[in-house]
């Protein structure tokens, strides 16, 4: 699958969805929807992350579904992450709730549900 | 989408091979993922992933689909689908791109389609470029086979591309005024 990239200097205001992977260095104000998704050190999301694979190194302020979560030292988030496995690293700054679902919650994940803040 | 269909369960690497890439936090880019983006120097030094040597610009992959703005003060190579305007520096909208908005730039090459509007001081119309909208350019090149729906201006840079209607100030104030505004082009107005 191709990966996509959206670099430091790059702000994107909107929605992003790929069925690949999606490396993100700059702002994204908005959804994210991908399979593998890396948010890196640098990175800054303002909305929902939907991935099957997430890793997350930046900063998050919004909520977070992935079957699998990786939550970097670096991290900092705010919100919600709705996972089925999760690793969180230490040092990482986590004011979030992590409710864990089942299998069958991310494969019918079409729509984001709506959740209580 | 089709990311949590039922092949979700095929052993994936991920939770067991995890704490190994943990060592090496961002340069998760596999070496060999960018074919597209011509040698570029990295704008940034601080976070780049230069370990991999992938250039620091933002690919827009053919698989992604954006809906809305793009603002960036670096390159942006473009093979996906945007709907929405994109300010960049260097623009590249490659072949299989779909673009629909306004284009702003220094430099935007056209390989795709784009719907809407180019300003750039630089445009490039590849042959497999298919342009339905104005070009507002400094320095144009549309090589053959390329498709234009549109005009073609040479205003970039120029305030409001009414540069024409200007040209002959009626008053003397009104020239001043204009020239004062717009720095790079005093003889003109004068004229």
């Amino acid at each position: 699958m191709p990966l996509s990239r959206i670099g430091s200097g790059l702000t994107v205001t909107g929605s992003l969805e790929t069925d690949g992977e999606l490396h993100v260095h700059g702002k994204v104000q908005g959804s994210l929807c991908a399979d593998r998704l890396v948010l890196a050190m640098d990175g800054e999301v303002e909305g929902d992350i939907v991935a099957r694979e997430a890793r997350i190194c930046g900063r998050v302020n919004g909520r977070v579904f992935a079957l699998n979560v990786t939550v970097d030292s670096t991290a900092d988030i705010k919100g919600r992450i709705f996972h089925h496995t999760v690793e969180v690293a230490r040092g990482a700054r986590v004011d979030a709730r992590m409710p864990w679902r089942p299998l069958n919650f991310f494969e019918t994940l079409e729509q984001i549900p709506e959740t209580q803040p | 989408m089709t990311m949590f269909s039922r092949n979700d369960k095929t052993p994936e690497p991920a939770p067991a091979a995890k704490p190994v890439a943990s060592a090496t936090p961002i340069n998760t880019v596999p070496p060999a993922s960018q074919s597209a983006p011509a040698p570029m120097e990295p704008r940034r030094v601080s976070a780049a992933p230069a370990a991999h040597g992938t250039p620091s610009v933002s690919v827009i992959s053919k698989a992604l689909k954006i809906t809305g703005q793009l603002e960036s003060t670096e390159d942006i190579h473009i093979e996906g689908e945007v709907d929405g305007d994109i300010r960049g520096v260097g623009v590249k909208i490659g072949h299989n791109a779909r673009v629909k908005g306004t284009v702003y730039g220094e430099e935007v090459e056209v390989a795709g389609t784009v719907v809407g509007k180019v300003e750039a001081r630089k445009v490039v119309i590849a042959s497999t470029g298919h342009m339905s909208g104005d070009v507002v350019h400094q320095d144009i090149r549309i090589d053959s086979g390329a498709y234009i729906d549109g005009h073609c201006r040479p205003e970039y840079g120029k305030p409001d591309g009414k540069a024409h209607a200007i040209q002959k100030p009626a008053t003397p104030t009104a020239a001043t005024n204009y020239s004062s505004a717009k720095p790079a082009e005093p003889a003109r107005s004068i004229a």
